[in-house]
């Protein structure tokens, strides 16, 4: 991806073969020309606020979706959450949580901080292809979003 | 380490407590003697006493009002007194508080034995009760540890599931990547063994999902309501019939249910496993038949639901209700092994029995009891 275009899509996910599996299905559909991948959730913030070794530009002012895994190093994903959905250009980019608890406590809390969907890790192969291109064309292509203010 | 009990002895002269000091002498406790009322009082401060000897005729404080102001305090409230007097009296409405705690009687001049009964009846009264409230206290010790290890054990077996859900994930997808993208390169028998691979990452996933079922149901609050059975029962009937997929006509027999009370969910999730067994393992017969009765026996409401199918050997009857256990081979019939463990758990938690009959390819009979609520109306 070059330098300077637009980040579209971030996947914040810090298990490699779920990350690799979610490209892949994302690229099957043409998605993931401007995807970024980040697998921690520290780095996560900075690329999010500019901060550390992202600082310079607004690396967001493209976005159109963040897909986030609640389990990750050093800040986890309802962190990550909370300061997006607190933040007030940041809190319109539309998140969705993809991973592996189905814990009610973690579908409630992340509803509560305003996370615009929730959806579980299945492990049969067809629908997490299905789930991830599916969420990946809505955000992107069906659904309008406002995008992030300025 | 016990201490022994302590006795309270109030009466203005001196000798008098002497005397109750010999005639108690071979008892096993510790004597407190005091002259007044107040003294009396000042004891009580330091003290727990399990029984007082109060003499009725003193000075400035009487028996009776000393007994009165120790019922007024919520320490003493319960101490039972033993009223030594020359005269016996009947003027009980003299004694204020007298209904709060137990109390006797004995006259002077008294025998040794009377009051060496009396004491004594007292003093095992309270020994009981302090057996009866460390005992309370064990329980409620117990209570707490079980809850903790409980909490641990969900939370253990939550981020079990999903931390060995990640890898199947992988798994699966992988084997289905290298059948997708090298499908030119894969012959038949390269295709069918990523299938395999494929089918047991799922199958482990299924395993995982029964045994957080499992834990689930072990930790379900009850709620129980007055379930009408025949329509419950055949709720479930239609929603399995709905979702079968076969030709051959399976023939209900359902009797008139008693209504029963219990935790409607998990009633549900009985009759769910109960009646999609029977239909599976009928499935092969060219008429199968399920038939589904119940009686109240007394205190017990007890449903049957039986079918013409394989049935199963009850040599293995003990494995019936095992986790993973089956009777039959993965080939036969499909299945975790987990639903009736499940069945078992929820029949349990409600107060009833789960058992079976069976006969190898003549069917099968599984019943459930659970209790007769008394103030439903049936």
């Amino acid at each position: 991806m070059n330098e300077n275009s637009q980040v579209e899509i971030l996947l914040i996910e810090d298990n490699y073969n779920d990350a690799e599996l979610a490209v892949r299905s994302l690229k099957k559909h043409n998605l993931t020309a401007k995807l970024k991948h980040i697998d921690d959730g520290a780095e996560a913030l900075d690329f999010i606020f500019s901060k550390g070794s992202y600082s310079g530009r607004d690396q967001l002012s493209g976005i159109k979706l963040i897909i986030l895994d609640l389990k990750l190093p050093k800040v986890n994903g309802l962190e990550i959450l909370t300061q997006l959905k607190t933040n007030e250009q940041k809190k319109m980019i539309p998140v969705v949580i993809f991973t592996s608890s189905s814990h009610e406590k973690d579908v409630i809390e992340s509803y509560r901080l305003g996370v615009n969907s929730y959806i579980v890790k299945p492990v049969n192969f067809q629908s997490f292809n299905t789930a991830i291109a599916e969420l990946g064309m809505y955000w992107l292509l069906l659904n309008h979003s406002p995008g992030p203010a300025n | 380490m016990d201490t022994k009990p302590k006795i309270l002895i109030v009466d203005d002269k001196p000798q008098n407590l002497r005397a109750l000091e010999v005639v108690l002498k071979d008892l096993d406790i510790e004597l407190v003697q005091t002259t007044s009322g107040n003294d009396a009082l000042k004891a009580t401060l330091h003290n727990d006493f399990a029984l007082a000897l109060l003499d009725i005729q003193m000075p400035e404080m009487d028996g009776y009002e000393l007994a009165a102001i120790l019922r007024e305090e919520e320490k003493t409230a319960h101490v039972p007194f033993i009223f030594i007097s020359a005269v016996y009296t009947d003027n009980l409405n003299v004694f204020k508080g007298y209904e709060k705690g137990a109390f006797s009687f004995i006259t002077k001049p008294f025998q040794s034995e009377i009051l060496i009964n009396k004491v004594k009846f007292f003093i095992e009264k309270h020994q009981q009760e302090i057996a009866l409230h460390k005992l309370n206290d064990d329980l409620k010790k117990k209570n707490a540890e079980l809850e903790l290890v409980n909490n641990e054990l969900e939370s253990f077996t939550y981020s079990v599931s999903h931390d060995l859900r990640s890898p199947l994930r992988a798994m699966n997808g992988y084997a289905h990547i290298l059948k997708e993208d090298y499908e030119k390169l894969l012959d038949e028998e390269a295709k069918r063994l990523l299938a395999n691979i494929s089918e047991n990452a799922q199958k482990m996933a299924d395993l995982i999902d029964s045994l957080l079922d499992l834990s689930r149901m072990g930790k379900k609050e009850i709620a129980k309501q007055t379930i009408d059975m025949n329509k419950l029962v055949r709720e479930v009937i239609h929603d399995l019939e709905v979702n079968r997929v076969s030709n051959e006509q399976l023939q209900w027999n359902i009797f008139d249910l008693p209504k029963v009370k219990a935790d409607p969910e998990l009633l549900k999730r009985v009759l769910v496993n109960l009646l999609s067994n029977a239909l599976k393992y009928s499935g092969k017969r060219e008429k199968p038949v399920v038939e589904v009765g119940g009686h109240t026996k007394e205190a017990k409401t007890v449903f049957y639901i039986k079918d013409n199918g394989v049935g199963f050997d009850m040599r293995f009857y003990n494995k019936l209700f095992g986790v993973f256990q089956r009777l039959h081979k993965p080939g036969e019939f499909e299945g975790t092994g987990i639903g009736l463990a499940i069945v078992q758990r929820i029949i349990s938690k409600c107060g009833g029995e789960i058992w079976a009959e069976a006969e190898v390819d003549k069917g099968a009979t599984f019943y459930f009891s659970l209790p007769t609520d008394n103030t439903s109306k049936i």
